[in-house]
């Protein structure tokens, strides 16, 4: 049971609700980041409660993992509209947060007890800062869709109602510009505490995720520095969509084929 | 439509399909003439409340009074007051009345009876015609409600369907593209090539739009220098665009030069400085001012008059394809508005005034035991009957249909007769 999961997904879609109804009202930020704060909270208890029943952080289970994703989406996602005081991007970031929230309360969540090797607070900070990062990633790849469907209804004078509805080009470019940075701040960090605990539990500190986590890392900050050299745009916006493909590729390809040793299942 | 006799709803229009310009200017009023004219209307008893929608586009007068008979007389009246022939105003003009009259107004607050279709200046001036309408006292009870009804009406309109998405004019949909680039329009720079007409209602635009930091670069500095300082502008040196180009962020063109005033290079250099930062650019003059080349440079937004004017005509079509919709929202609010308006006639009050007190008696003797409840009824009966006479004879011998329409509305207020709403 997983009641304040099923609280969060309530808090969640209705969050949801509100921002698709704020995008026909003017001004300030609405209720939605309210309620997705809510929902976060809502979440936290309910994978603190895992957590108590697994002995470490629920990464583990893949209902775990979903809800633990989710909940650093919603996390980055009520960053960027506090920092940048634009809310128009809540309708489209929001049901991922939800669909999240949802997988988390119908996956399985019991597993087996933590091998030595997944134990203690460096392999914790390490995994659940890398979600992070990927929760970063994730919302810069839905704000390139956005900038680039806008930028197409630009140039093209479709002066119509997602046209309307959708931010400006700079907000959503500043906004994604946020995210990846702390995405790769995070992922940085991830890697580094990973790398430390890896030295301690295996012989060899290196395998094929690790080497595509560190490609990822190359694709964000040929993304940054691109923004800052006057390519900001359309251009960096492809390529944050490439980098997200880079990390569903490490998420399952690689995981599934390519690594052995850093699976834990 | 009302049991009020024959007392109506009515109006009496002229607007820019039946009326030409020169009738149009001559009924054309201004605040004050507005403000006049309901004030020797209603003290004529011609009508006895009125409201009066004086737009470029419209007058109309709103009254409520004796059907036919009360249209001929304001006809008279407008006649008499702008000094034109009566045939002339009557075959220019349109009369409307009952529902008919409502559904016009509706129309008219939505902007579906606007030039530009859907647009929203309209619903302002409705709202300005009944405040006008009651500084000077001339609305009362009916047109008071008839007029927020259609202002409530408009406003569904304009949030329940998209007619008011689309921009319509050059210059808004210009705007509005530059807007959805940079986010902070106001905070921007604009450059204006030229100082001719074009170039003063742009400046003019841009300046309602919030923009504040405007440039003016024309080959004759004088003229420049007169449309800068009308409009709060800085004067850009003609030599000096190129040079100035990077420090726009909005470049408009306007002017009559044979050879593009803004070639590629000079974009390209300026985007080289502004580090990729977009620029928007906007050619309004013919043949160009602005090389169409440049559009092909990263970040560069250009567009011209042909494109503009396609994507206006686009917008144009795409707003009537709302029409459908607003009308059924209009046909909602219209029955909500008549709905109320039938109510209002005595004969229905005074059923219900009845029936209300009856209610209550019932209510009261209920309680008694049974022998004691035969004994009361009679007492009881008579004093409902006592407590409804006088204000019901009242009622009924009211003579002025405005004062009645307000005391029935009271009635239905204080005994709390229209409860579903």
């Amino acid at each position: 049971m997983h009641l304040f999961g099923w609280a969060a997904v309530l808090l969640y879609a209705a969050a949801e609700a509100l921002a698709v109804r704020d995008l026909f009202r003017p001004r300030g930020l609405g209720g939605a980041p309210i309620l997705v704060g809510a929902g976060l909270a809502a979440q936290f208890t309910d994978l603190t409660i895992t957590a108590r029943a697994l002995g470490s952080v629920p990464y583990r289970t893949l209902g775990g993992s979903m809800a633990l994703f989710g909940w650093m989406l919603g996390l980055a996602y009520l960053v960027l509209v506090l920092r940048h005081r634009e809310r128009a991007v809540g309708p489209f970031l929001i049901p991922f947060i939800l669909l999240f929230s949802i997988l988390a309360v119908v996956f399985p969540s019991h597993a087996a007890p933590a091998g030595p090797a997944t134990r203690g607070s460096v392999f914790a900070f390490h995994v659940t800062l890398a979600m992070l990062a990927y929760a970063a990633f994730a919302l810069s790849f839905v704000l390139s869709l956005l900038y680039l469907i806008q930028n197409r209804q630009i140039r093209r004078g479709r002066t119509g109602i997602l046209f309307a509805r959708l931010p400006a080009l700079d907000v959503i470019g500043r906004m994604n510009r946020t995210s990846v940075t702390i995405g790769l701040l995070v992922l940085s960090v991830s890697i580094v505490l990973g790398v430390a605990w890896a030295r301690r539990v295996w012989t060899v500190p290196v395998d094929a995720k690790l080497a595509w986590a560190l490609v990822t890392l190359l694709v964000y900050g040929i993304l940054l520095w691109m923004d800052r050299r006057g390519w900001a745009g359309a251009r960096v916006a492809v390529l944050s969509i490439v980098g997200f493909i880079l990390v569903l590729f490490s998420y399952t390809f690689v995981n599934l084929y390519l690594s052995h040793s850093h699976v834990f299942r | 439509m009302n049991g009020s006799n024959d007392t109506q709803i009515l109006v009496l229009g002229w607007n820019f399909r039946g009326a030409s310009g020169a009738v149009r200017e001559r009924v054309a009023f201004s605040s004050d003439e507005v403000r006049d004219g309901l004030r020797r209307l209603t003290g004529r008893g011609l009508v006895s409340e009125s409201v009066i929608v004086s737009t470029c586009h419209r007058s109309e007068i709103y009254g409520l009074g004796n059907g036919e008979r009360a249209g001929d007389e304001l006809a008279s009246f407008v006649s008499e007051w702008r000094g034109l022939d009566r045939a002339v105003l009557e075959q220019a003009g349109f009369r409307r009345f009952g529902a008919e009259a409502v559904r016009h107004l509706f129309r008219v607050a939505a902007g579906l009876d606007s030039m530009a279709l859907g647009e929203s200046e309209v619903l302002g001036q409705v709202r300005q015609a009944l405040s006008i309408a009651r500084e000077t006292g001339s609305s009362h009870g009916v047109l008071h409600r008839l007029f927020e009804s259609a202002v409530r009406a408009g406003k569904r309109v304009r949030t329940e369907t998209q007619i008011a998405v689309h921009p319509l004019s050059i210059a808004s949909i210009a705007v509005e593209l530059a807007e959805k680039v940079f986010g902070d329009l106001p905070q921007r720079t604009l450059l204006l090539l030229g100082a001719g007409e074009t170039a003063t209602l742009f400046a003019r635009h841009a300046l309602e739009a919030g923009l504040r930091d405007l440039k003016i670069a024309n080959r004759t500095a004088g003229h420049a220098e007169d449309l800068a300082a009308r409009v709060g502008a800085r004067v850009v040196a003609w030599d000096a665009v190129g040079r100035d180009l990077p420090s726009a962020d909005v470049v408009v063109g306007t002017t009559a030069s044979p050879v593009p005033v803004v070639r590629r290079a000079d974009v390209e250099a300026a985007m080289r400085q502004r580090r990729g930062q977009p620029m928007f650019f906007l050619d309004l003059a013919m043949p160009p001012d602005i090389d169409p080349e440049v559009r092909n440079i990263y970040n560069v937004f250009s567009y011209d008059l042909d494109g503009l004017e396609e994507v206006a005509a686009e917008n144009r079509r795409r707003r009537s394809r709302e029409i459908p919709g607003a009308e059924q929202i209009l046909e909602e609010e219209l029955e909500r508005f008549l709905g109320w308006y039938g109510n209002l006639s005595v004969v229905p009050t005074v059923t219900e005034l009845k029936r209300r007190l009856e209610e209550i008696r019932d209510g009261e003797l209920d309680r008694l035991p049974p022998d004691e409840r035969e004994r009361l009824r009679p007492l009881a009966d008579s004093i409902v009957a006592r407590l409804l006479h006088e204000p019901l004879r009242r009622l009924k011998a009211e003579k002025d249909p405005a004062k009645r329409l307000d005391r029935v509305e009271a009635i239905r207020h204080l005994f709390d007769l229209d409860r579903e709403e």
